[in-house]
C-alpha cells in the first residue's frame, strides 16, 4: 500500500519552495497514486524557457520501490526517449532509496536535462547527434522546447485572469491549468467538479 | 598368461589406470574358481561403496547442516583472525564470495579501504542525543528511543526499517548487502539488526538466501541440481572429469550441472537439451522475449529503459542489450554503443545471420533430428527402467536368491554390479545419440567408425543386459543350481568387458575420434578394428604400460599421459583427457 500519508507530506514540502525551485507536484486524479510533476528548463540549457511535464506514478511498495516517472511534455535528450518520454536514470532503477523523495528525484532529473550523460543513453539517435554534431543536436532540443514544451505559456496569464474573475482563488487556478497542460475549456471543468 | 589377474583389474574401479585394453581376454575365460571372487567380495566389503568406487573423489558432498557448519566456522575464522563481531565477518566474507583467503588479503593489505567498499564503519555513531528524531523516510517525528540506526546513526523509524527490509528481502539475495537507506551513506546494515527487525516470514527467507549464498557464491560449491534435493558439492577444481554423483544418487557434470554427460561435451549437451526443448512453448517465449545474461545466465527480460543492463544482485554484471558484451568495452574508444557498433559490425560480417540461417536448416532437417532424438529417448527410458529394476533387484531379489541358492548376499555383488554397469552404459549410449547429431554428415570415415563403435556398444549392452535379467531368472525361480558358479562367471565377465568397451569407447569419443584422418590412410580406419578386441595398437598400449619410462619416446608422434594413459598429440603440454600436465 502507497503510504499516502508520506505522499501528502511531500506535496506539501514540495509546493512550499515552489518560488525557489520551480519544481512543483500535483495529483493528476484524486488517489494520489497518479501524479504530474513540473520542472522549468534549466537555465543555459537548448530547455531553457520550457515546463516539462512529467507523468508519476506510484507503485504499491511506495517510497520502497521507486516511483515510475517518464516525460509527458515530448523532449529532445540523449536519456530520454524522444518517442515515449522514458527516462534512463539509475535512481530511478535500482539506485532508488526510501530516503529519495518525488522532489529529489525531479531534481535528479532537472540534473540530467543540464548534464546529459550520453555514454548511457536511452535514445540512441539523439545521443549519436549530441556527440558527433553538437550544434544540429542544440538546436533540435531548442526547437523541441518552443514546440512543445512552451504552449501553455502563451497567454497564460490571460487565462488565469479570466478564471480568477470567474471567482476562483489564483493559486487554484495556476496549478489546475498546469495539470490539465493550459487548456483553458478543461481547467474550467475541472474547477467546477472539485 | 593370467586372465584372471585382468579380470581383477577391471573390476576393481579404484584402479582407474589399470589397463583398459585387458578385458578382451577375460571373455575367454572360463577355468575361473570361485576362490578368486571370494578374494574380490573381501576386498571390497561396504557395499554403499559401489558408487562412489567408480568415480575419482575430487568433491565432497554436503547436506545442509554441513554447509551451516562450514559457514560458521568461516564466520568463527574470520572473526578471529580480524578480531572483528561474527556480523561484520560475515558481511566480509559474503562480499568476498565466502574466500576466506581473500578476506585476509584484502583486508591485510588496505583495512581502510576494505571497510570503505564493504561499509563497515570503525567508530559506529550513535543515534543522535535529542529528545525528538524525524525520521528520514516517512517525515514523521518520534521519541529517539523508538528510532533505530545502523552504524552510521541515520536516525529512521521502526514502521519504515521494517518496509525497507521487507521489499529488500522479498526483492531477491541483494537483502544480504542491505545498506542504510540514506543514500548518501554507505554503512551495511547487518544481519542482527535485519533479524531484529523482520517478520518470522522474511527472517527465514534471509536465512535461507544466507545459506544458498554460501553455496551459489562460492566458486568451489555448487548444489546437487535434482529436483527436490538439498545437498550441495563441493568440488576440487583440476584433475579429472567433472562427473559428480551426488548423495541422492543422481550423477551430474559439476561444471555445466545438466546430468552426467561424457563422452559428451557441455556445449553440446547445452545446444542438444536446448534443441529438445525447442518445441515447447515456454522455450519460444524465452528465446523471443529475453537473453541470457552473460554472465550468470539467468534469463533477462528487458521490459523498459535503455540497452546498458545490470543484472540482479549478486551478479550485477553490466552488460550491452544488443550484443551481449560487457558495458564496460562500450564507449566513445570502441566506436559508440547508442547504435552498439559491434552488433552492426558482426552482422555485417554475418555472424548474426548464420545464427538465423543454422535455425532455418535445423527445421528443414527435422526428420534427421528425430531419428537422433527417438533413440536419445528410448536409452532414457531404458535407463530409468534399469534404476528401477536395480533397486528392486536390491531390495527384493537378492535375499531371495541367496536363499535358493545357499549364497551369502555378499557374494552376490556382481549381480548388482552388472546392473549399476547397464545403468551407466544406458547413459553413455544415450548421449552418443546425441554425438551422433553433431557429427559433421561429411565427416564420412568418422560417421562410418563412429556408427559402427555405436553398433558395438548397443550389441555389447544388449548381451549384457539379456544375461542379467533373463538368464538370471531361472536362478530365481529353481532351486540351487551347479551352474550357478558358471552363471557368477559369464555376468561378471559381461559386465567387465562391457565396462571396458564403453570406457574406450567414452575416451575414443572424447577424443573427437581422432584415429580417423579424413583420408583414412592408415590401418586404423573406421570398420577395421573395433575397440574392445584386441589390435596391434592396443597391445601396444600395453607393453608401454609395463615400461612408462619409455612412453614418451615409444612413438614419436604421439606420448601417453601417465594418470589416464590418453595418447596426446605430440604438441600437447596438457592431457587432452584428464588435464594433467605431461
Amino acid at each position: 500500500m502507497v503510504d499516502f500519508s508520506r505522499v501528502q507530506k511531500e506535496l506539501q514540502e514540495c509546493n512550499r519552495d515552489i518560488n525557489v525551485s520551480g519544481i512543483s507536484v500535483n495529483p493528476k486524479s484524486d488517489n494520489l497514486t497518479n501524479l504530474i510533476g513540473t520542472i522549468p528548463g534549466p537555465i543555459g540549457t537548448p530547455y531553457e524557457g520550457g515546463t516539462f511535464k512529467i507523468d508519476i506514478n506510484l507503485p504499491d511498495g511506495y517510497p520502497f520501490e521507486p516511483p515510475k516517472m517518464k516525460f509527458a511534455t515530448k523532449v529532445w535528450h540523449p536519456n530520454i526517449s524522444s518517442q515515449s518520454g522514458a527516462i534512463c536514470l539509475d535512481i530511478l532503477k535500482d539506485q532508488w532509496s526510501p530516503a529519495l523523495t518525488l522532489k529529489t528525484a525531479l531534481l535528479s532529473i532537472q540534473a540530467l536535462l543540464s548534464a546529459p550523460e550520453p555514454d548511457d543513453p536511452q535514445d540512441a539517435v539523439v545521443a549519436q547527434q549530441y556527440l558527433k554534431d553538437y550544434q544540429t543536436f542544440a538546436s533540435t532540443a531548442r526547437y523541441w522546447t518552443e514546440s512543445f514544451a512552451k504552449i501553455s505559456s502563451l497567454g497564460v496569464e490571460e487565462k488565469v485572469q479570466k478564471l480568477v474573475e470567474m471567482g476562483f482563488p489564483e493559486g487554484l487556478v495556476r496549478s489546475t491549468l498546469e495539470v490539465v497542460g493550459g487548456d483553458e475549456n478543461m481547467a474550467l471543468e475541472k474547477l467546477c467538479s472539485a | 598368461m593370467d586372465s584372471e589377474d585382468d579380470m581383477h583389474d577391471a573390476n576393481d574401479a579404484e584402479s582407474l589406470d589399470d589397463d583398459f585394453y585387458s578385458g578382451e581376454t577375460a571373455m575367454d575365460s572360463d577355468d575361473g574358481d570361485a576362490a578368486d571372487y571370494e578374494f574380490i567380495d573381501n576386498d571390497s566389503d561396504d557395499s554403499d561403496d559401489l558408487l562412489s568406487r567408480r568415480s575419482q573423489q575430487n568433491y565432497t558432498i554436503l547436506n545442509e547442516s554441513d554447509i551451516h557448519l562450514r559457514q560458521e566456522d568461516d564466520i568463527m575464522k574470520i572473526a578471529s583472525i580480524l578480531s572483528i563481531s561474527n556480523v561484520a565477518a560475515a558481511i566480509l566474507l559474503r562480499h568476498y564470495n565466502w574466500s576466506v583467503s581473500k578476506v585476509n588479503d584484502e583486508w591485510f593489505a588496505d583495512e581502510e579501504k576494505v571497510r570503505r567498499v564493504v561499509g563497515l564503519l570503525e567508530d559506529p555513531r550513535a543515534l543522535p542525543n535529542v529528545k525528538e528524531l524525524t525520521c528520514g523516510i516517512c517525515f514523521e517525528v518520534y521519541s529517539s528511543d523508538s528510532m533505530r540506526s545502523a552504524a552510521c546513526g541515520h536516525p529512521f523509524c521502526v514502521t519504515c526499517w521494517q518496509g525497507y527490509i521487507s521489499t529488500s528481502i522479498n526483492d531477491g539475495p541483494g537483502c544480504l548487502m542491505l545498506r542504510c537507506p540514506d543514500p548518501s551513506c554507505s554503512a551495511a546494515v547487518g544481519q542482527d539488526m535485519i533479524v531484529s527487525m523482520a517478520s518470522h516470514e522474511d527472517t527465514e527467507k534471509y536465512q535461507r538466501y544466507f545459506l544458498r549464498s554460501f553455496v551459489e557464491d562460492n566458486r568451489k560449491t555448487k548444489w546437487c541440481p535434482a529436483p527436490g534435493c538439498d545437498y550441495a558439492v563441493d568440488f576440487i577444481v583440476g584433475g579429472g572429469t567433472f562427473d559428480v554423483t551426488c548423495g541422492c544418487s543422481y550423477s551430474f557434470c559439476w561444471n555445466c550441472t545438466e546430468e552426467a554427460h561424457r563422452p559428451v561435451d557441455c556445449d553440446t549437451v547445452s545446444k542438444w537439451i536446448m534443441k529438445n526443448s525447442a518445441e515447447s512453448e515456454n522455450m519460444n517465449w524465452i528465446l523471443a522475449n529475453s537473453k541470457p545474461c552473460p554472465k550468470c545466465k539467468r534469463p533477462i527480460e528487458k521490459n523498459q529503459g535503455c540497452m546498458h543492463i545490470t543484472c540482479t544482485p549478486p551478479c550485477k554484471f553490466e552488460f550491452c542489450w544488443l550484443c551481449l558484451g560487457a558495458w564496460s568495452d562500450h564507449g566513445e574508444r570502441t566506436g559508440g554503443f547508442y547504435a552498439c557498433n559491434r552488433y552492426e559490425a558482426a552482422k555485417q560480417e554475418g555472424v548474426y545471420d548464420d545464427t538465423e540461417k543454422r535455425r532455418e536448416m535445423a527445421k528443414n532437417s527435422l526428420e534427421r533430428y528425430t531419428h537422433y532424438y527417438e533413440r536419445w529417448a528410448t536409452n532414457q527410458s531404458s535407463r530409468q527402467k534399469a534404476l528401477a529394476d536395480l533397486q528392486q533387484m536390491q531390495s527384493i531379489h537378492l535375499e531371495k536368491l541367496s536363499d535358493r541358492q545357499g549364497q551369502p548376499e555378499s557374494q552376490l555383488k556382481f549381480i548388482t554390479e552388472a546392473w549399476l554397469q547397464i545403468v551407466e552404459c544406458r547413459r553413455v549410449l544415450k548421449w552418443t545419440y546425441a554425438y551422433g547429431y553433431y557429427l559433421p554428415e561429411r565427416e564420412h570415415g568418422k560417421r562410418q567408425f563412429f556408427e559402427y563403435l555405436q553398433g558395438e556398444a548397443e550389441s555389447g549392452l544388449e548381451r549384457l543386459h539379456q544375461c542379467a535379467e533373463k538368464e538370471l531368472q531361472t536362478y530365481l525361480t529353481g532351486g540351487p543350481s551347479k551352474d550357478f558358479n558358471e552363471f557368477r562367471m559369464k555376468l561378471a565377465g559381461l559386465t567387465s568387458v562391457t565396462r571396458n568397451y564403453f570406457e574406450n569407447l567414452v575416451r575414443a569419443l572424447e577424443n573427437g575420434l581422432s584415429d580417423v584422418d579424413g583420408h583414412g590412410g592408415s590401418s586404423r580406419t573406421g570398420g577395421t578394428r573395433s575397440l574392445g578386441a584386441g589390435s596391434s595398437k592396443s597391445r601396444g598400449s600395453r607393453s608401454k604400460g609395463a615400461a612408462r619410462s619409455s612412453r614418451a619416446t615409444d612413438d614419436s608422434a604421439h606420448w601417453s599421459c601417465e594418470y589416464c594413459t590418453f595418447a596426446n598429440a605430440k604438441s600437447a603440454t596438457v592431457c587432452q583427457m584428464c588435464q594433467q600436465r605431461r
